[in-house]
């Protein structure tokens, strides 16, 4: 070990140690403060077990935390980011609180969930044994650039990556990165068969029309949701790849799904959590599980953190789930309208840093499909931008009402009592769910006798 | 019942940042006083489109590699939009189709992308891909003589210079250039501006004046549009006007 790696290794625990006697939690602090002293600090661990890393767009929390409850489930020692910090100083902040003096970090692997941006500065320093990529949407643009920027660098690391990659072949941005490495023979893609909600038409905002190999424009026999679907390039056959996993008789109504002859009972109906389910597949897969893990997992686990997230509040059943990007928030809009009875909306909308400040995204929303929704709250900094947003889809503005302040929005939300959803942006799900809490503990905890 | 029509030109390239949300606002706003509105597209190869048919032609912002994809197409059109522009037809352009109406772009990768060169700007963006001018703006124009304070969101590399007659004056924001004082370009059937947001979601007295404008030219006689439901747009606009505009 060199001088600089093990000083690196010593100041970064002495910080977290001096944090803790402070009484703070150590955070991301520490890794931002190595990463300024050293910029090679990721190199300062020895990591001797294989890491897994997720990343794409949508979905890599909940993938990273089914890995992680997989690997754990058969007794392994798992390192994991379950919380979500996924940028470069927070996987060195995770390393540090991980690791002995000497920089050993002892597990059995490392399970990680990566930012997009991230992965080439990361692994370029660690040893990645497979990385799975779920999507690419577009996403926070005025913070992370163009989408195609984005996955142009995730392209540079592969073309000389030489590992597993798990890879959707039915998202154009992801499948392309197929072919960003000829020599790598360990590609593994997965598919989904058409499902009963697709279409011949796009019915969502999507990214990549264009084949990403000789420019033409891509043709799709259906799309499952946004820009994933079975495509073609009518040029150049680029989307003809052979999937390695299919996901096959989808039925959102039981909901179920059959993996290699087997069929699998899930525990959310939606077409986009089938698609993260297929990865988690692929990806176990590759390290030979026992089946009824599987069947377990699929059955039963539940990230929660306001993914997909239930909660029963005062005689009203109300589902919360994270939606960063229009595409999210469509997957949402989805569940909600296969629900057939009357239901409300609450959409939490904020414009802090870690959001974009930019909240012209909602504008891809497709709200025109609205299903018997009788009444839409809206909550956040910028609660009237997404009120002005649904109106001018043609919902009536009568039944609109904005409550920028949380508690407020509640009061409002839970007036009524009936099925609900909730769909909160990224620096809004924390807050909301909270207020969520704090509303259930004030009603159902009061003087009225409920439990 | 009136009828207007709108073209939309490469909805699919540029479609950046909710600006097809322009489309759906005029749509919306003509709809609520029972004018029909017949959306049209103008796609890459398309050789028969008639532009002096339309009143209104819309272009939306795009990424650089869009953009670069098009030049060609737009280029060959040169004529006809030119014809449609004279003849009053009105044109309303965001961020990249801005750009792209002028003399040049020349992109982040020192790429110059000839322009329509309906107009004499020109746009030159730094190489350094960071360097953007990003944030909210608010930028005061004036609509049939009447002061109006517009709200977006801008995000752009490029920097447009020998702007004769802005869109308006920036409030809060950079506008045309870094710290600019003036945002955008302007004529009596020209808006064309760096404001994204969608740019009519917040400022519906401009939308409102471009159905007025389009529906008069029409017509030949003045349009009143009848006053809608804005309650959500009035108390949006204070909110931001409070935050944005403080100093």
């Amino acid at each position: 070990m060199s001088i600089k790696n093990a000083l690196t290794i010593w100041v970064g625990k002495f910080l977290v140690k001096v944090l803790h006697l402070l009484g703070r939690d150590a955070g991301n602090a520490p890794g931002l403060f190595l990463w300024e002293i050293n910029k090679d600090c990721l190199k300062a661990f020895k990591v001797d077990c294989p890491i897994i890393a997720v990343t794409g767009t949508n979905g890599k929390t909940s993938v990273t935390n089914y890995l992680n409850h997989i690997f754990d489930s058969t007794g392994k020692k798992i390192i994991t980011n379950k919380q979500g910090n996924n940028l470069d100083t927070g996987i060195t902040s995770l390393l540090l609180n991980n690791c002995d003096m000497k920089g050993r970090v002892k597990a059995d692997y490392l399970v990680l969930e990566v930012d997009e941006s991230h992965v080439p500065v990361i692994f370029s320093k660690l040893k990645l044994e497979t990385l799975v990529l779920l999507n690419f949407f577009r996403d926070q643009l005025d913070r992370n650039g163009e989408v195609e920027t984005l996955i142009l660098k995730v392209k540079k690391f592969l073309e000389t990556y030489e590992g597993n990659v798990v890879l959707n072949a039915d998202d154009p941005n992801v499948s392309r990165l197929g072919l960003a490495n000829p020599k790598n023979k360990n590609i593994y893609y997965f598919s989904v068969e058409r499902y009963a909600g697709a279409t011949d038409q796009p019915y969502e905002v999507g990214e990549g029309k264009f084949c990403p190999r000789c420019g033409a424009e891509l043709k799709y026999d259906y799309y499952q949701y946004s820009h994933v679907g079975k495509f073609r390039c009518p040029k150049c056959d680029f989307g003809n790849v052979k999937p390695y996993v299919t996901a096959k008789n989808v039925k959102l109504d039981v909901p179920s799904v059959e993996f290699e002859g087997e069929e699998y009972k899930i525990s959310h109906n939606s077409i986009y959590y089938v698609y993260n389910l297929s990865a988690v597949y692929t990806a176990a897969s590759l390290y030979k599980f026992d089946k009824s893990v599987l069947h377990e997992t699929f059955e039963k686990f539940e990230v929660n953190n306001g993914r997909l997230e239930k909660f029963s509040v005062d005689g009203s059943e109300l589902l919360v789930n994270l939606a960063k990007n229009p595409v999210g928030a469509n997957m949402t809009l989805r569940v909600m309208n296969e629900h057939q009875g009357e239901k409300e909306l609450l959409f939490v909308l904020n414009d802090n840093l870690a959001d974009g400040h930019d909240v012209s995204w909602i504008w891809d929303i497709n709200f025109s499909v609205f299903n018997n929704v009788s009444r839409v709250v809206t909550s956040g900094t910028r609660a009237y931008d997404i009120a002005i947003r649904i109106k001018c889809s043609g919902y009536d503005p009568e039944n609109i009402v904005v409550r920028p302040d949380l508690d407020e929005a509640m009061e409002e939300f839970f007036s009524t009592k009936g099925d609900k959803y909730a769909i909160a942006n990224y620096t809004a799900i924390q807050p909301t769910r909270a207020a969520i809490k704090r509303y259930k503990a004030k009603k159902e905890g009061g003087t009225d006798g409920q439990a | 019942m009136d009828k207007l029509k709108i073209l939309h030109m490469y909805p699919a390239m540029l479609d950046l940042y909710g600006d097809s949300g322009n489309v759906e606002i005029l749509s919306y706003r003509c709809k609520m006083r029972g004018i029909e509105v017949e959306v049209s597209k103008h796609d890459l190869g398309d050789k028969e489109t008639d532009f002096t048919q339309y009143d209104i032609v819309y272009l939306g912002g795009g990424a650089d590699f869009e953009q670069q994809l098009l030049a060609d197409d737009l280029l060959a059109l040169k004529d006809k939009v030119k014809e449609a522009y004279e003849s009053g037809v009105y044109f309303l352009m965001i961020c990249g189709g801005y750009q792209l109406m002028g003399q040049y772009y020349k992109d982040s990768n020192d790429k110059k992308i000839p322009g329509l060169g309906l107009f004499d700007y020109y746009t030159v963006a730094s190489t350094n891909k960071r360097e953007r001018c990003i944030g909210n703006i608010v930028v005061e124009t004036e609509l049939d003589g009447e002061k109006y304070k517009v709200i977006g969101f801008e995000n752009h590399g490029g920097q447009t210079d020998n702007v004769t007659t802005p869109f308006g004056k920036v409030l809060a924001g950079n506008g045309n250039k870094f710290e600019s004082s003036t945002e955008g370009y302007t004529e009596k059937n020209v808006t064309a501006t760096y404001l994204h947001g969608p740019l009519l979601s917040k400022n519906p007295k401009l939308a409102d004046h471009i159905i007025s404008y389009c529906m008069e030219r029409k017509t030949g006689e003045k349009y009143v549009p009848k006053e809608i439901n804005d309650k959500l747009e009035n108390d949006c606009r204070k909110q931001l006007f409070d935050r944005l505009l403080k100093n």
